[in-house]
């Protein structure tokens, strides 16, 4: 029925984007088989599925990276096929990544315009260049100087500089996969706006984002996807994120987090008393206790991953002590903590987490290797493909097998193997930086369960996380910082998301009776 | 089980630009020299990779780590006349190969305290050495060979297991097997040692994720700077091994050896698959890249090519397998 709907949709000239029945494989599996797509002028059209349902792989489509290998695909009424994302840019679909592509050393306007600079003669035209990157800027409402060099922006600031580049090509289709991920909920906020704005401006938007919740500020059709079939498109207004949800896994979910059967206990596990580091964050103080899972709130530089980083060693501390079980640590490196129980989930796992081009396995025994080799140093690969098999289970690691290379498989499926690394060397504490960004929903279940699991066993849990119905969710007590220092540790039963957000923007306890009415708005100057 | 063994053939698949050239070669030059295809001429061809061979296991190492080692042409140099030198001060043949060795491996633990300390850039920390390693021989010789060292100097370099010979009707021996050099008994251990310790232990593995992704190691809890230090002492002990391997056969200490056997050991390991961005490459892969370059100048020197040509000829092979290599993983 659907899919009569789209036929008839497909003749009328408000379609940008039209694709019908699209196919394509790869060695040993069928990424796409038979999509259906289209995009209107004007939309904003989330495709949504869990890690691995074809998404990213639909993207590479439409923006050139991919050729189909079946079906047809109409870009303002006309079959394409292009045969790079140059090509498609030329033509005015514009994709921006989760990872984005800026060069760091270069200026905002000189990545803008790059290999595509104002000349004169033979010399790049500085005045135009500025000025021309000015105008994209202003065009976006966002304040970003032209000449400052990219690396010193923060993530938003060089998502709006991809934007920028996208709209300076004079984009028609925008490609945005997943591209909240790592924004703060002020930034969140600032990009919708910039969407809303060039919603009105006739650009179509293709969005990706696992935060569905995000979707009813700005989307106005959803197409589902599951195992690279189509399942369904609606639109928003009539549909519920529930059965988006349902649609994507296939079944209904009923409950976002799972009911905790831990009961954290009063014995301190983990003392971390006046923490500094110069020019970073502190003093920074807290106790996490045993079977206790404890949240890290705030705002993206608020000093919650550089405390966990400190604590585990991965960057020097100036000032401090930390003590585990009463028993106060040296803690240089890494080694020291993983030594004493200690384990660190880093946010970044592209570059911080996985070794890309090792096999599945092989990462998921990097951090505990002693407890799949022999006493002389061999490897018994039997035990380490028993291991990994067993996390590929548990976890729901989609791979065709644990030998396969970490970096063939999709993002969400990448974070899970860093989780298995992790819960494969037995720790006392563990510091979970972000763990479910950029996974789909039923594994996020998955994790939250395996969060609870282990705090029942005893061990601390530390989660760091810029979601806060996730902090609430799932936490003990949580601990907001601001400014590199903790502002209020509160007991997750007691408190909620408003309370929570005005500690985090820095206001203190009586102001925050006077803040205003949306604490979102406030965090924005 | 299935699976794995999917996996050993893409593996296999993997190795065949490599090898298949390798056969090509083999079958090229057997039949444009009648003497190429013999055992003696194998055996000679065994003989000459030896060198190769040793630095590109050291090489294959430090590469996969995401490291390059530029100094090992020199410290082979330097490590030979060192071992030589010993030996004309009385020192016993065994003890003053030793020593060799363990110049080598000093010049290593420089290199790595350079890449993990100072935190040089591989390429300049061993640009370094390379001059430095060099200067010394030449310095501690006076720029002189070192001979008069005795037979048993020459015993590593140019004995044989196995060799059967005979006493002709004219006296002269004829050579019924030519035996196997011990040099090339040398790499065949040393090849099986390290492609072990690469492939089964912990170390190597280790060594593996430390060129995929140094920071994903570290904070894995792998100790980088040791095991990264392995690898340069390793590189610089077998570039040691290799100097009395050279002047043993030469029976006199040449601090002029070695000139640019650094850059066959890095082709031997790129020609066998090793990435120059670290985290991928193999022995085996290497080994066969060596052999690659050995018979390639063999084969070219029976069909009296010109060393200049040959020159030409290696430099393109190189090219061309790289870029299989690259084309064969753009997917």
């Amino acid at each position: 029925m659907e899919y009569a709907h789209r036929a008839v949709q497909a003749v009328s000239p408000v379609e940008l984007l039209s694709l019908q029945n699209v196919s394509k494989r790869f060695p040993n599996v069928l990424a796409l088989d038979g999509v259906n797509f289209d995009l209107r002028r004007g939309e904003v059209h989330a495709v949504c599925g869990e890690n691995g349902a074809g998404k990213s792989t639909l993207m590479k489509v439409i923006s050139g990276q991919y050729q189909a290998d079946g079906g047809t695909l109409l870009f303002k009424g006309r079959p394409y096929c292009f045969g790079s994302t140059h090509a498609a840019e030329q033509a005015g679909i514009a994709i921006i990544h989760q990872e984005l592509n800026l060069v760091p050393h270069l200026s905002v306007a000189e990545n803008i315009y790059l290999a595509r600079e104002p000349r004169r003669g033979w010399f790049v035209d500085r005045v135009k260049l500025a000025r021309q990157a000015q105008q994209c800027l202003d065009r976006l409402g966002v304040h970003i100087n032209p000449a400052e060099k990219v690396r010193t922006l923060s993530v938003a600031q060089q998502q709006m500089v991809e934007i920028a580049k996208a709209l300076s090509l004079d984009a028609e289709v925008l490609i945005m996969d997943e591209p909240t991920s790592s924004l703060t909920e002020s930034e969140t906020c600032q990009l919708f706006r910039v969407i809303l704005e060039l919603k009105r401006a006739g650009v179509g938007i293709v969005y990706i984002s696992h935060r569905l919740d995000e979707l009813e500020q700005i989307v106005d059709r959803v197409t589902v996807l599951r195992d690279g079939r189509y399942i369904s498109t609606h639109d928003f207004a009539h549909t519920s994120i529930d059965e988006i949800v349902a649609r994507m896994v296939g079944r209904s979910l009923q409950e976002k987090f799972p009911a905790r059967t831990s009961v954290p206990t009063d014995i301190c596990l983990l003392k971390v008393t006046g923490l500094v580091r110069k020019g970073g964050f502190g003093p920074v103080s807290f106790e996490l206790r045993r079977g206790e899972i404890l949240g890290f709130a705030g705002l993206m530089g608020a000093g919650r991953t550089e405390t966990a980083r400190a604590v585990f060693g991965a960057d020097p501390m100036d000032a401090g002590t930390v003590h585990l079980d009463g028993e106060l640590l040296d803690i240089g490196s890494p080694i020291d903590a993983i030594r004493h129980g200690i384990a660190y989930l880093s946010e970044d796992r592209k570059s911080e987490g996985l070794a890309v081009k090792m096999s599945l396995a092989a990462n998921i025994t990097l951090a505990n290797m002693a407890a799949v080799s022999s006493r002389f140093g061999f490897i018994r690969f039997g035990a380490e493909s028993a291991a990994a098999r067993r996390f590929i289970d548990a976890l729901d690691i989609r791979t065709p097998s644990e030998h396969q290379i970490a970096r063939h498989l999709s993002g969400g499926n990448q974070q899970k193997v860093v989780i298995g690394k992790w819960l494969f060397r037995d720790s006392r504490v563990l510091f979970f930086d972000e763990p479910t960004r950029g996974i789909d929903v039923g594994a996020k279940y998955a994790i939250y369960q395996l969060l609870d699991e282990l705090a029942a066993r005893g061990i601390g849990v530390v989660m760091i996380s810029s979601e806060l119905p996730e902090i609430l969710g799932m936490t003990d007590r949580v601990a907001v910082f601001h400014d590199g220092r903790i502002k209020a540790v509160l007991n997750t039963r007691e408190t909620n998301q408003e309370e929570i957000m005005q500690y985090a923007s820095g206001l203190d306890a009586q102001s925050a009776q006077a803040a205003p009415a949306n604490p979102l708005k406030a965090s924005l100057n | 089980m299935k699976r794995s063994l999917n996996d050993k053939q893409k593996d296999l698949i993997q190795k065949f630009a490599a090898l298949g050239s390798l056969l090509v070669l083999i079958i090229m030059f057997s039949a444009t020299s009648d003497a190429f295809f013999t055992v003696s001429n194998g055996m000679t061809v065994a003989l000459q990779v030896t060198s190769i061979a040793y630095l590109g296991l050291g090489a294959t190492c430090v590469i996969i780590t995401g490291g390059i080692d530029l100094s090992v042409g020199s410290v082979l140099a330097l490590s030979g006349v060192a071992a030589a030198l010993a030996v004309k001060a009385g020192v016993a043949v065994p003890l003053g190969m030793l020593l060799g060795v363990v110049v080598g491996g000093l010049c290593g633990i420089v290199n790595g305290l350079c890449v993990t300390r100072l935190k040089l850039p591989p390429f300049i920390a061993t640009l370094g050495m390379m001059l430095v390693a060099r200067g010394l021989a030449l310095q501690i010789t006076g720029a002189r060979p070192v001979s008069d060292l005795g037979d048993s100097f020459g015993e590593l370099g140019n004995g044989a297991l196995f060799r059967v010979e005979n006493i002709g009707a004219d006296g002269f021996p004829n050579v019924l097997f030519p035996g196997i050099p011990y040099p090339v008994l040398l790499m065949i251990v040393l090849a099986v040692v390290v492609s072990i310790m690469l492939s089964r232990t912990t170390l190597g593995r280790h060594i593996y994720a430390v060129g995929s992704n140094a920071e994903a190691a570290r904070l894995s809890g792998v100790n980088v700077a040791r095991v990264t230090m392995f690898t340069y002492v390793l590189s610089g002990a077998l570039a040691g091994l290799t100097g009395c391997v050279l002047m043993s056969r030469l029976v006199s200490g040449q601090p002029n050896e070695g000139v640019m056997y650094e850059l066959d050991a890095i082709a031997s390991a790129v020609i066998g698959g090793t990435s120059l961005i670290g985290g991928i490459g193999t022995i085996s892969g290497t080994a066969i890249g060596a052999f690659v370059i050995g018979i390639l100048r063999n084969g070219l020197n029976m069909n009296g090519v010109s060393s200049f040509i040959q020159q030409i000829v290696i430099g393109l092979v190189i090219l061309l397998t790289v870029w299989i290599d690259q084309v064969r993983n753009r997917r």
